[in-house]
C-alpha cells in the first residue's frame, strides 16, 4: 500500500507534533517557573547584586580605616588606657575566677538538679490542695488534707553534683528542699554581685579606652565594618518591608533601595555606579521622620507594595494615582503634613514655591488654606460678634421673664429658683461681654494684618503720570522686567478701557507741594538706609538688592514726586479711610455730618457711622522707616533721576474718556484684578480663580487638558507634573486650538513669567497640596513651641525681615549681598544677626522695641537700639496678633520658657559697684570705646549699644555667656571674646585687673552681669567720668 | 491616522480576546463550511450512484473502501485530543506571562471612567443598551437569548446531519446560528470593544479617542416623525408598527422555511408549538437589526413607547 492508499486516521504518525510541542510545552513550563521566581520579582538580583558591590566596596574602605585605628591604638594615651584597664582586669582575676567557678560549678548543678526533685513534689502537691478545694465533704477535705500532710514529710533520696563531678545521695524531705534552694539562691546572688563590684573598674576603663577611640574616628570603626560584613554573610534574599499597621501601609522600596539606611554612607560611585543602592541624601530627615514610623511613600509617593518592576514600584503608571516625585519635585511630599507652614526646615524648593504663591499675588485668585487668611477670617469674626449679640439680648430677655414669674409666684423655693436662673443668666450674658471685647480686638488687628500684593490703586491719579498707565497694563514685564505683576492677555482696546477705568477712579487729594532735595544725599540714604533689602536698583547684570518689592530703575519715568515724597515718608499714609460696613471711602463730608473732626489714624480708627474699625493705612507692606521729611524728598529726588533717557510716552487723552468707564470696570472684575490692588467700589470682590489647597489630588481628568490631552498622552506629560508646569509656563496654553466665541471667554490666567526654576518650586508647591492619605496624628500639629516658629515664619516672609536680618543659620540676607557691604569698614553696618535673639532679649522689651523701634516718643528719626546704624529699623505697624507672634516666634526659636519671668539677681554693694566701674573703664576692658554712652560726640562713633538698654533688654543667663565667648554666638562680631578666663570652679578677668580685685573671690562675670542690670543713667554719668579720667591718665 | 491610538486599543490585554476573535472565528467558520460542503459533494455523489452507497461506510471523506469501517477512540481520537490540549496549554501558558490583566485605579465614587466598559464577554450587551431601553436590551434580551438557546434541541425537527458536517441538509440552522452568533453576537462585542469610545461614541478604528469631541446627533422616535403627540396615540400606534413587524417578518420567516421541498419536508414534522416557540424568537432576533438599522441609519431611538417598556 502506498501512503495515499493508507487511512489517514489510522495511519498518520503524530509523534513529530507530540514531541515538537512537549517540548515547547516544558519550555513554556520553564518560563512559567523562571518568571514565578525571577521574572516577576527583579529585586532579587538587586539584593545579590548589592552584597557582592558592598562587600567590595567595604574592603576599599577597611584598610583606610584600620590604618587610622591603628594609629590611635598606638598612641600613648590609648596605650596607657588599655594598660590600665588590663591592669584592673588582672587584679581581680583570681577572685573573679573563684566566683565563677563556685557559681558554674556547684551551685548552678545543684540548683538543677535539686529544682527537678522538687518541682515534682509541688505539683503533687498543688493537685492535691486543688482537689482539696473544690471537693464536697468535709471528710473528704480531712482526707486529702492527710495526704498532702504524708507527701511533704516524704523523704526522698536525691543525687546532687559535687565541684569535681562526682555525685553525692542525699535525703531531703519538702521542706528541706525549699530551704536549700532559697539559700543557694540568695548566695548566688551574692556572688554574682561582688563579682560586678569587682570588674566595675575595668569596665569603666574599658569604656573610657573605647570611647577615646570612637571620639577620634570619623565615620565607622572597624569593629562596625566587620559588623557589616558579618550580616552580609549571613545575608537572606527576601522582601524588606516597613509595615505600619493602623496607617495600613505597606513599603517594600527597601527590598530594592537597600542602602537606604546603612550605616556606612553610600554613594552611586562607591556601588559601581548603581544609583538604587546609595543612602538616603538626607540622614537628617530620617531622624524626624522615622521610616519604620513615617515609610518612604507618603514622603516620595509611588507605590510601596510594588516589587514586580521599577516602573510599578515608583507608581509610574497610569493607573496608580500617586507617582513618585521627580527630583526637582520631591519636597512636594512635604507639604502633605506640613501644609500650614510658610517655612519648612529642609525644604528650599517647597519654601520657594510657597513664597512664589504669595509674593506673586497667586492668592489674590486663588484661595489657599492658610495663604491671605485675614479677610476670611475678618468675616468669620464679625460674624460671631453678631451671634453673641444676639444670644445676650435673648439672656437678657429670659432673665426679665424669669425676674417677672418670680414676682408673681407664691411658691418660695420656685421664685428663689427663678431668681437664681435670672442671675445666672445676666452673669453669663456679662461674660458674653468679654469674648465681644476680645473678638473686636481680634477685627481691628485682622483690619490691620489685611496686606495687598499690588500698589492701592485709589492712589494713582496722584501717584502717576497718565502717559504711562495704558503702557504698563498692556505688558508690565516689557517695562520692567521681572515685576511681580504678570502679563494679561489683552488687545488694545481692552487696555484702554482697563487704564480709564483704573484712572477714573482714582482719587483726588490735596497734593502738597514738596521742594526739590539733594539727589546726591539721597541716593546715598537710599543705599544705606535699608530700601535696598526689599528694592532693587539697575536692569540686568546690574540689579541689585531684593527682589521681595519693586525694581525701582525706571521709577522716575511713572511717578509724581510730590506723592513719592509722602510715600517714602509714611507708605502707610491714607488718603481717605475705608468703611468696610459702609463699603466706601469716607471723606470729609461724612466726619462732618457726624460732627466729628476728619481725623484717622491708628489711634481714631472707628467709623463716624458706628463703632466699628475702619481701614486706616495703605495695605501695603512697606514699613515706615521714619526719615525725616528733607531726608525723604532727598530720596525721592534721587529716585525721580531713576529714568531712561530716550523713554517717550504716547498721548492718553482717552483716560478721561468717561464711555470707557463701564467696560473698564466690567474687564477689571473680569480678570480679577482686585484680588491684589485695592479698588475704588471693588474692595469686596471676590477670588475670580479655583482653590488649589488641594489641586495636587483632583483627579487627573478634572484637570482641563482641553485639546493637548492627547499630545499629552503620547509625549508622557498626562500627569499633574505635566499639566501645572505647562499651565505656569504659558498659562494660555491649554486655549490652544479652542474656538471661543469671545474673548473673555478665554483662560483669564495671566502670565508671571516665571524661569524654570520658579516653575519648578510652584509646581512642587501644587504637586503636594493634595487630600493627605495619613491620619491626621502624622500631619505637623505641633502644640508646642513649634507651633509658635511656625506662625512666626508667617509675619518673617510677610514683611521680609530676612531682607536685613539672618533668623538661622546658613541664611543670606540682601544686604550682605550688596558691593557697599563687602567692604570691611561697612561690615559694622550690616544689621544684626537675629539667631538666638529670643535667649538674648527679654520679650516685653522685644515687644515694646517691635512696636516702636525708635524707643521714644517724639524722636522718631533714630534707631532705638544701635544708632550708629545706618540702615534703619523701621516701623512696621504691626497688629497686636503680629506682635505676640513675632515675640513667640523668637523665643521659640531659642527654646525659652513662656512666660518669660525675669531672674532675680543679688544686690551689688557699695565696693562691688566701685570695682566693676573700675574694670570698665580699665585699659584691659575699654567697653566704653565701643558701647554708646549717650554722649553724642562719642556715639557718633560708637558701634555698640549703650548699657543704660540692658537692663530691661537683655537677659542676664544670655549676657553672662556673651561676654564669656562672644565669637561663639555670632562669628565675626566686634565684641572680643577671651576677656575672661577660667579658675577653678570660676571665671576672672583676663587682662590685668584694678588692684582691689585681688582680694575678690567671686565670680568676675557674674559681677559684671550684675552691675549692668542696676545700671542707671546716674551710674553713666560716674562711669563716663571715671572713664575719662582714666584716658587722661 | 492615529496609529498610536490603535495599537493602545489593540494592545490593551483586555482586548487581546477581542482581537484574536477577529480572526479565529471567521477561520473556523470557514474551515467547518469547507468540510460541510467536502461532504456534501459526497452526499451528491452517493445520492446520484446507490451502488456506491450501499458498500460506502463512512459519511466523511476522504474515503477509501478497504478502510475500517470504525475505528477506536483509542488512541485515535485521544491522540489528537492530547495534542491539542497540549498546543491550548503552551498558549495559555505563554499568554498568561507576557499579559497581565489590568488592576486599574481604585473606583471612585465622584468620578465616573469614560468610556466605562464591561468586561469584554459582556460588550455585546452593553452595545444592545444603545438600541433598546435598559428594560430590554438588559433584562428580557438576554434572558430570550438563553431561553432561545435552550429550546433549540426541542424546536430541531431535522433529523439529519448529526455527526458530520453539512451544509445542504442544515442550511437553514447554519445560516441561523451564523446570522445570530457571527453577525449579531460578535460583531457586538467587537464594536463595543474596538469602536465605541469615550461617550460611547462612533469611532472607526484609527480615529483619535478624544474626550472632547462632540457630535450633533438628535434621536427621535418614531411616533414623533409621524407627529404623534399624546401618550396613548403613541402606544398605540408603535402597539400597531410593532404587530405589523412581528406579521411580516413571520410571514418572511415562514416562505423561508418552506422556500424548498426539503424544508417543507421538515417544516411538515414540526408541531405547532414547535413552529411557534421557533417564530417567536426568530422575530425577536431580526428585530435587533432591524432596530440597529433604524438607530444608525434613522436616528430613531423607540418605535414603541408605553409607560411600562419602550421598543
Amino acid at each position: 500500500m502506498t501512503d495515499q492508499e493508507k487511512d489517514p486516521v489510522v495511519h498518520s504518525s503524530l509523534s513529530w507534533h507530540l514531541v515538537i510541542w512537549s517540548v515547547l510545552l516544558v519550555l513554556s513550563m520553564g518560563w512559567a517557573l523562571w518568571d514565578e521566581v525571577y521574572g516577576i520579582r527583579p529585586w532579587k538580583g538587586y539584593q545579590t547584586r548589592f552584597v557582592t558591590l558592598y562587600r567590595n566596596f567595604l574592603k576599599t574602605v577597611q584598610p583606610a580605616e584600620a590604618e587610622t585605628e591603628k594609629k590611635i591604638k598606638a598612641s600613648s594615651e590609648y596605650q596607657r588606657l588599655d594598660r590600665e584597664m588590663l591592669a584592673a582586669e588582672k587584679s581581680v582575676a583570681q577572685r573573679v575566677g573563684e566566683i565563677d567557678r563556685e557559681v558554674n560549678q556547684t551551685l548552678v548543678p545543684r540548683q538543677l538538679t535539686l529544682n527537678d526533685a522538687f518541682q515534682i513534689v509541688r505539683s503533687e502537691i498543688g493537685a492535691l490542695t486543688y482537689q482539696t478545694e473544690v471537693a464536697s465533704s468535709e471528710g473528704g477535705k480531712q482526707s486529702l488534707r492527710k495526704e498532702i500532710d504524708d507527701i511533704k514529710k516524704r523523704v526522698a533520696a536525691v543525687r546532687l553534683p559535687n565541684a569535681d563531678g562526682s555525685t553525692a545521695s542525699q535525703d531531703y524531705t519538702y521542706g528541706q528542699m525549699e530551704k536549700d534552694l532559697d539559700t543557694w539562691k540568695s548566695r548566688k546572688a551574692q556572688l554574682l554581685q561582688q563579682r560586678v563590684a569587682l570588674l566595675k573598674p575595668a569596665a569603666e576603663l574599658r569604656a573610657q579606652r573605647d570611647k577615646y577611640l570612637s571620639d577620634r574616628i570619623a565615620d565607622v570603626s572597624t569593629e562596625t565594618l566587620a559588623g557589616i560584613e558579618r550580616t552580609l554573610d549571613t545575608f537572606e534574599t527576601g522582601i524588606r518591608q516597613i509595615h505600619i499597621k493602623d496607617v495600613d501601609l505597606v513599603d517594600r522600596c527597601e527590598s530594592c533601595h537597600l542602602g537606604t539606611r546603612e550605616p556606612v554612607v553610600l554613594t552611586k560611585a562607591a556601588m559601581g555606579g548603581e544609583a538604587v543602592y546609595t543612602s538616603h541624601p538626607r540622614l537628617e530627615l530620617l531622624e524626624v521622620h522615622d521610616p519604620e514610623r513615617f515609610g518612604c511613600t507618603p514622603c516620595h509617593g509611588g507605590n510601596g507594595v510594588a516589587t514586580s518592576s521599577i516602573t510599578k514600584g515608583h507608581g509610574r503608571h497610569k493607573y496608580w494615582l500617586w507617582p513618585m516625585h521627580y527630583r526637582e519635585n520631591f519636597e512636594a511630599g512635604c507639604q502633605q503634613c506640613h501644609s500650614g507652614e510658610i517655612v519648612t526646615e529642609m525644604a528650599d524648593t517647597l519654601n520657594a514655591g510657597r513664597e512664589l504663591f504669595r509674593l506673586r499675588g497667586c492668592m489674590g485668585c486663588h484661595r489657599y488654606e492658610g495663604f491671605d487668611r485675614e479677610p476670611e477670617e475678618l468675616t468669620s469674626v464679625h460674624q460671631e460678634i453678631r451671634q453673641l449679640q444676639t444670644q445676650k439680648a435673648e439672656w437678657e430677655r429670659e432673665a426679665g421673664f424669669s425676674i417677672q414669674k418670680a414676682d408673681r409666684v407664691s411658691d418660695n423655693a420656685e421664685a428663689q429658683r427663678l431668681y437664681a436662673h435670672a442671675d445666672n443668666l445676666k452673669v453669663r450674658s456679662s461674660g458674653v461681654d468679654a469674648k465681644i471685647e476680645q473678638l473686636d480686638m481680634r477685627a481691628r488687628n485682622l483690619i490691620q494684618e489685611i496686606k495687598k500684593v499690588g500698589p492701592s490703586l485709589k492712589e494713582v491719579r496722584m501717584k502717576l503720570r497718565k502717559e504711562w498707565l495704558p503702557v504698563w497694563v498692556e505688558n508690565p514685564n516689557h517695562w520692567r522686567p521681572g515685576t511681580k505683576m504678570p502679563t494679561f492677555r489683552l488687545d488694545q482696546d481692552e487696555v484702554r478701557a482697563i487704564s480709564a477705568f483704573i484712572w477714573q477712579s482714582g482719587l483726588t487729594g490735596k497734593a502738597v507741594q514738596h521742594p526739590q532735595g539733594n539727589a546726591e544725599r539721597g541716593r546715598e540714604a537710599f543705599e544705606t538706609r535699608g530700601c535696598m533689602a526689599c528694592h532693587s536698583m539697575g536692569e540686568g547684570d546690574q540689579k541689585q538688592g531684593g527682589t521681595f518689592a519693586a525694581n525701582l530703575s525706571r521709577v522716575g519715568e511713572k511717578v509724581n514726586y510730590n506723592y513719592l515724597v509722602r510715600w517714602i515718608h509714611n507708605p502707610r499714609e491714607r488718603t481717605l479711610p475705608y468703611d468696610p460696613i459702609e463699603k466706601r471711602d469716607l471723606t470729609e463730608e461724612d466726619y462732618k455730618k457726624q460732627g466729628l473732626p476728619f481725623v484717622f489714624d491708628e489711634e481714631h480708627s472707628r467709623s463716624p457711622y458706628g463703632n466699628h474699625e475702619l481701614v486706616v493705612q495703605q495695605m501695603t507692606p512697606m514699613p515706615s522707616l521714619r526719615l525725616s521729611i528733607e531726608e525723604s524728598r532727598d530720596i525721592a529726588t534721587y529716585l525721580m533721576t531713576r529714568k531712561q533717557d530716550n523713554a517717550a510716552y504716547a498721548e492718553a487723552a482717552y483716560l478721561d474718556d468717561p464711555a470707557l468707564k463701564a467696560r473698564g470696570q466690567f474687564l477689571v472684575r473680569h480678570y480679577g484684578c482686585a484680588g491684589c490692588h485695592e479698588i475704588a467700589g471693588l474692595e469686596e470682590e471676590q477670588r475670580i480663580g479655583t482653590e488649589l489647597t488641594k489641586e495636587g489630588s483632583k483627579p487627573l481628568e478634572r484637570l482641563d487638558f482641553a485639546l493637548l490631552g492627547h499630545d499629552a498622552h503620547g509625549e508622557g506629560w498626562y500627569n499633574h507634573k505635566g499639566f501645572f508646569e505647562n499651565k505656569l509656563k504659558d498659562p494660555a496654553v491649554y486655549d490652544k486650538g479652542k474656538e471661543k466665541e469671545s474673548k473673555l471667554e478665554r483662560l483669564k490666567m495671566p502670565n508671571f513669567n516665571l524661569s524654570k526654576q520658579e516653575v519648578d518650586a510652584v509646581t512642587t508647591f501644587l504637586l503636594g497640596s493634595v487630600e493627605s492619605t495619613l491620619p491626621a496624628r502624622y500631619h505637623f500639629k505641633p502644640t508646642d513651641q513649634r507651633q509658635d516658629i511656625a506662625e512666626g515664619w508667617w509675619v518673617v516672609r510677610k514683611y521680609n525681615c530676612m531682607g536685613c536680618h539672618q533668623m538661622r543659620v546658613g541664611q543670606s540676607t540682601v544686604f550682605m549681598t550688596l558691593p557697599r557691604y563687602q567692604d570691611p569698614d561697612w561690615k559694622e553696618q550690616v544689621p544684626p544677626i537675629l539667631i538666638g535673639e529670643g535667649a538674648r532679649v527679654d520679650p516685653d522689651w522685644l515687644m515694646r522695641f517691635l512696636k516702636n523701634p525708635a524707643m521714644h516718643e517724639s524722636t522718631v528719626d533714630r534707631n532705638g537700639v544701635r544708632q550708629y546704624l545706618k540702615a534703619r529699623m523701621p516701623t512696621f505697624h504691626f497688629s497686636d496678633g503680629e506682635l505676640r507672634k513675632l515675640v513667640r516666634f523668637f523665643e521659640a526659636l531659642s527654646a525659652q520658657a513662656q512666660p518669660y519671668i525675669a531672674q532675680s539677681l543679688e544686690p551689688l554693694s557699695e565696693s562691688e559697684r566701685l570695682m566693676a566701674r573700675q574694670l570698665f573703664s580699665s585699659e584691659g576692658a575699654p567697653c566704653l570705646k565701643c558701647h554708646a554712652t549717650g554722649d553724642p560726640g562719642h556715639d557718633r562713633i560708637a558701634t555698640a549699644p549703650n548699657f543704660l538698654l540692658a537692663k530691661e533688654r537683655l537677659k542676664p543667663g544670655w549676657t553672662r555667656r556673651w561676654m564669656i565667648d562672644p565669637a561663639m554666638m555670632a562669628p565675626g562680631t566686634a565684641m572680643p571674646s577671651g576677656l575672661f578666663q577660667r579658675d577653678g570652679e570660676r571665671w576672672i578677668f583676663a587682662g590685668p585687673t584694678p588692684p582691689n580685685f585681688r582680694t575678690y573671690t567671686k565670680d568676675h562675670v557674674d559681677l559684671l552681669v550684675r552691675y549692668m542690670f542696676q545700671f542707671t543713667p546716674e551710674e553713666l554719668g560716674r562711669l563716663r567720668a571715671s572713664a575719662g579720667s582714666g584716658a587722661g591718665r | 491616522m492615529d496609529l498610536h491610538q490603535l495599537w493602545t486599543i489593540i494592545s490593551t490585554p483586555d482586548n487581546v480576546p477581542i482581537v484574536m476573535l477577529l480572526f479565529v472565528v471567521p477561520f473556523y467558520s470557514w474551515y467547518a463550511l469547507r468540510q460541510a460542503f467536502a461532504n456534501d459533494r459526497l452526499i451528491e455523489q452517493l445520492e446520484a450512484d446507490p451502488a456506491m452507497a450501499k458498500t460506502h461506510h463512512r459519511k466523511v471523506q476522504p474515503y477509501r473502501p478497504e478502510w475500517s469501517r470504525e475505528v477506536h477512540v483509542w488512541p485515535f481520537l485521544l491522540r489528537i485530543e492530547f495534542l491539542a490540549a497540549i498546543i491550548v496549554t503552551v498558549i495559555l501558558v505563554v499568554w498568561s506571562i507576557t499579559l497581565n490583566a489590568p488592576l486599574e485605579e481604585p473606583a471612585n465614587p465622584t468620578l465616573t471612567m469614560n468610556p466605562s466598559k464591561a468586561p469584554w464577554y459582556f460588550l455585546g450587551l452593553q452595545e444592545m443598551l444603545v438600541y433598546f431601553d435598559p428594560w430590554m436590551a438588559g433584562v428580557v434580551m438576554p434572558s430570550l437569548i438563553i431561553g432561545g438557546l435552550m429550546v433549540i434541541p426541542y424546536i430541531d425537527a431535522n433529523p439529519l446531519g448529526n455527526g458530520y458536517y453539512t451544509f445542504k441538509q442544515r442550511k437553514y440552522s447554519i445560516l441561523t446560528f451564523l446570522f445570530g452568533f457571527i453577525v449579531l453576537w460578535t460583531s457586538m462585542i467587537v464594536i463595543g470593544t474596538l469602536i465605541r469610545g469615550p461617550g460611547w461614541m462612533w469611532f472607526w478604528p484609527g480615529m483619535t479617542w478624544d474626550h472632547n469631541r462632540l457630535v450633533f446627533e438628535v434621536n427621535r422616535d418614531l411616533p414623533d416623525i409621524f407627529g404623534i403627540k399624546s401618550g396613548i396615540m403613541k402606544s398605540l400606534f408603535g402597539g400597531f408598527v410593532v404587530t405589523l413587524y412581528a406579521i411580516a417578518c413571520g410571514i418572511g420567516v415562514h416562505k423561508l422555511i418552506t422556500r424548498t421541498p426539503f424544508n417543507r419536508k421538515i417544516y411538515g414534522r414540526m408541531s405547532l408549538v414547535q413552529y411557534i416557540t421557533m417564530q417567536v424568537f426568530m422575530i425577536t432576533m431580526i428585530a435587533l437589526p432591524v432596530k440597529i438599522i433604524l438607530k444608525l441609519l434613522f436616528r430613531i431611538k423607540y418605535v414603541w413607547i408605553t409607560p411600562w417598556f419602550n421598543i
